[in-house]
């Protein structure tokens, strides 16, 4: 990165200290912990890092650092898996993670406001009295503000949509200490350009979201899953075009592959058919759940599927769904003393079967270890690969076998990325999908952040 | 007589705006050129109805790619033929504007104009996936693409729904499709008062039968309707939109009636009528009688929406009907010099609403604001975002706020 190197001088941490006092920490290991994400990428400490407590304290932190031209980088608790918190070149890390308060839940708008710290299972928690939930659930406890930044998504976005669909309005500091409020209860129609949904997936580069409102849904009356193994994975990836054309409302589909199914066997003691698998997941009315999973299964059947099998009861429903979210832990599991490299593209559902074979074969060709998982209904899946964290080489095969895989998945008319975001870990990618629509998004960035101080260098190269 | 620039191709599109100079009006068919503020008068016209035709259609894939210009009638048609449409159910304003149909794809999705189901299925800027336009500096861009899940960077395609033509000329859309429900029903719920008619809408929305729309016409609208049922009920109508699998639909209709037991008399609409019923809701089909009347749409929280609706009554001589569960009040009014504005914003709640003049003759809509007035900080935001695209203001000046 050919970014000037920040320098803290003493001014400056006298400046940030008369804001934040202890709360402005240099210390060298929790620089360290606050430059670095979830993802393989080399972390870049900050130069300090402060725990902010308020809005009005982000504002006059974000104004300090303005003064001085420093980069700020937001963040929440680290789980971001593109290197977006690495502080490339020094400056500020923001700890947004003491904005921790749930600041109203309003039940009749189905709505909840709360700080930008506040983590999804801890909404969650705080809602389980009152029917309702927030359904996007990556796999991390990540904080609500650091999944509006990243424009976060999980394993119920093809019914319940990603963090696009459910931020409903923000607070935000730009980079030059103005406060934005964006629409906030009546949520229906922005009043002018929507620069909510702007800010979501923004990477903390136009700004420092600190408060975010976020729709709820209602806990279903009934769930239900099924799991089903196919011959093959175009079988699997078929029932799954047939079920949404049909418009059955299928809250969950995910695909495991037969190695993920090997290593999830393993790691949970389960003893699915080592195959390509489709695991699903109904909510309704207790008929209409009947009736999905009556007419998934025909599907099913139809395609071949085998040992198609319901959970009703919660605890099996329990034990299925924390395999499949245990998937990262069980593919390392597969290697002792490994680590997983979790990758990211999405592509038209009709090329999926196509896409994925053709990974597939170049895993094989390459002599890696990688399970492959996917939220297939919406075309996304994810290669874990299972990697030696000492051996470079062999690091250095899987980002090959990615780059082909992200460049197979542009030129099947996909995305580089679904649902993990650029980071500094895809800026390269970018150009060759946007080509110019990136003069675009660097225009807006030129406008919001003149002096390019919000995180720098992700999404965008300087 | 302006200048009328009628690209056939999207690469002309970037070459009109290199050429001509200064500020164009970008318009599709026309169809809702009287809603927003009106542009400067004489600026030469970009007419993007040349580009029309589907592109890409992919029934499997619940994905349409269509040039901007492309009719509406046309979208819907191809749709049809496959059972599918286009979930966020654009309105037809033609009623309401005299214009020749419902517009096109491109003015759709920029004017983010939405039906009843938006509760429900989302507004027109959930559904897009991607597009391609041309801005301000007359470059060539495209942004998202047709794939249901991207993260690539800022949101390009939710800034420009909704920015009716201020930001960039779009050539080409993509958007999300669905399935069509096989059956439709609506459930009718007679002689509420508003207050307490809200609450059943909200009450249907939160139950667990999946309501797709709510609406409550009081007798005065209702009586215009031309789904019988409703015109001669003589009383005010709660409506309540169920739609899905044939059995499925039916007993959730018959949950739903369960659920309201008591609350008044009930009748229950069939496909055909459901469709006409919910057609006049989202055309607002009972004001384009009167070809004078002014009219505001509000977007507030459900539970405000018979209480605005209320206070605007009590100052103003009009006739209102809501949507969205409450959250959209449509109110016509006898015409004022400054369409009632200052009453009218007047009683949106302190913590959020917004009012749009809708329609009103051009003087009116140049004097009043028409889209609510921002805040001085996402005003300025607003401007930043617009110097991004277009620095120099050529596309629709003032279309949305004066100084954009």
């Amino acid at each position: 990165m050919n970014l000037p190197a920040f320098r803290l001088d003493d001014g400056f941490l006298a400046a940030l200290r008369a804001i934040a006092g202890e709360r402005v920490v240099t210390n060298a290991q929790v620089r360290e912990r606050h430059g670095r994400d979830e993802s393989h990428h080399p972390g870049h400490p900050p130069d300090a890092v402060v725990f902010a407590r308020s809005t009005d304290e982000v504002v006059a932190l974000v104004r300090a650092c303005a003064a001085r031209k420093s980069p700020i980088i937001p963040f929440g608790v680290g789980t971001s898996l593109e290197g977006h918190v690495a502080a490339l070149n020094g400056g500020v890390c923001l700890d947004l993670s003491q904005m921790n308060r749930i600041i109203t839940i309003r039940p009749e708008d189905m709505d909840a406001s709360c700080e930008a710290g506040v983590t999804r299972k801890q909404l969650n928690e705080a809602l389980r009295d009152q029917g309702m939930f927030f359904s996007v659930d990556p796999g991390a406890d990540a904080t609500l503000g650091g999944m509006a930044a990243t424009r976060a998504s999980g394993t119920a976005a093809v019914r319940y949509g990603t963090m696009r669909e459910n931020v409903l309005s923000l607070t935000a500091v730009l980079a030059d200490g103005r406060v934005i409020r964006t629409s906030r209860r009546a949520r229906k129609s922005a009043a002018g350009y929507d620069l909510t949904r702007l800010f979501v997936g923004s990477e903390g580069t136009l700004g420092v979201i600190t408060e975010v409102t976020v729709r709820l849904s209602g806990i279903p009356e009934a769930i239900s899953a099924a799991v089903s193994a196919f011959p093959d994975l175009e079988s699997a990836v078929n029932t799954v075009i047939a079920t949404i054309q049909t418009g059955v409302p299928v809250a969950r589909i995910e695909l495991l592959d037969d190695v993920q199914v090997r290593a999830i066997n393993r790691y949970s003691k389960l003893a699915y058919r080592e195959a390509p698998t489709l695991i699903f997941e109904f909510h309704g009315s207790a008929k209409s759940v009947v009736e999905q999973v009556e007419t998934v299964e025909a599907l099913a059947r139809d395609f071949g599927g085998a040992d198609f099998q319901w959970a009703i009861q919660p605890e099996d429903r329990a034990k299925l769904w924390q395999a499949r979210h245990d998937a990262h832990y069980a593919a390392q599991a597969l290697r002792p003393g490994s680590r997983g490299m979790a990758t990211d593209v999405c592509v038209p559902i009709s090329r999926l079967a196509e896409c994925i074979l053709e990974t597939r074969a170049d895993i094989d060709r390459s002599g890696l270890i990688a399970p492959i998982v996917g939220h297939v209904g919406d075309g996304n899946f994810h290669v874990i690969f299972v990697v030696d964290p000492d051996d470079a080489g062999e690091i250095r095969r899987a980002e090959e076998v990615n780059e082909r895989m992200v460049l197979r998945a542009i030129a099947m008319d996909g995305t580089c990325t679904g649902e993990h975001g650029v980071g500094y870990g895809k800026v390269g990618f970018l150009q060759a999908e946007h080509g110019e629509a990136l003069s675009v998004m660097r225009a807006i960035k030129q406008a919001l952040d003149p002096d390019g101080i919000m995180n720098p260098g992700k999404i965008l190269k300087p | 007589m302006s200048e009328i620039f009628k690209p056939a191709r999207p690469a002309a599109v970037a070459e009109v705006l290199v050429q001509a100079k200064g500020a164009i009006e970008v318009r599709g068919r026309g169809s809702k050129r009287a809603l927003g503020r009106p542009v400067p008068e004489g600026l030469a016209v970009l007419d993007l109805s040349g580009l029309a035709g589907i592109t890409l259609y992919e029934p499997e894939e619940l994905v349409m790619s269509a040039r901007a210009g492309t009719p509406i009638a046309d979208v819907r048609a191809a749709l049809a033929e496959k059972n599918q449409e286009l979930a966020f159910d654009p309105p037809d304003y033609s009623g309401l504007f005299g214009g020749r149909d419902a517009g096109t794809l491109g003015g759709a999705i920029a004017c983010n104009l939405s039906g009843s189901r938006r509760i429900k299925s989302g507004a027109a800027r959930d559904h897009i996936l991607g597009f391609a336009g041309v801005n301000g500096r007359g470059e060539e861009f495209k942004s998202g693409g047709r794939v249901m899940k991207n993260v690539t960077g800022f949101d390009l395609s939710k800034l420009i729904a909704g920015s009716y033509g201020t930001l960039a000329a779009l050539t080409d859309v993509t958007v999300k499709v669905l399935p069509r429900p096989e059956k439709i029903r609506t459930v009718l719920v007679f002689g509420l008062a508003a207050d307490p008619a809200v609450g059943v809408l909200r009450e249907s929305l939160g139950s667990s039968h999946e309501v797709a729309a709510a609406a409550y016409l009081p007798q005065d609208v209702a009586q215009t309707s031309a789904v019988d049922l409703v015109a001669r009920a003589g009383a005010s109508v709660a409506a309540l939109r169920i739609e899905g699998h044939g059995p499925s639909a039916e007993y959730r209709c018959r949950a739903l009636k369960g659920v309201l037991d008591g609350r008044g008399a009930t009748e229950e609409l069939h496909t055909q009528k459901s469709e006409i019923f919910w057609r006049e809701v989202r055309d607002v089909a009972a004001f384009a009688a009167d070809p004078v009347a002014q009219i505001w749409r509000l977007s507030v929280p459900p539970a405000d929406g018979a209480r605005v609706a209320g206070a605007i009554a009590a100052r103003l001589k009009g006739r209102y009907f809501l949507d969205w569960g409450g959250g959209l009040v449509w109110f016509a009014l006898a015409p004022l010099p400054d369409a009632g504005a200052e009453v009218v914003r007047s009683v949106l709640p302190p913590d959020g609403g917004q009012a749009t003049l809708i329609r009103a003759e051009a003087g009116v809509r140049a004097r009043v604001a028409v889209f609510q007035p921002l805040p001085p900080a996402l005003a300025e935001l607003t401007r930043r975002v617009k110097e991004g695209f277009d620095p120099d203001r050529r596309l629709n000046p003032g279309r949305m706020f004066a100084d954009v």
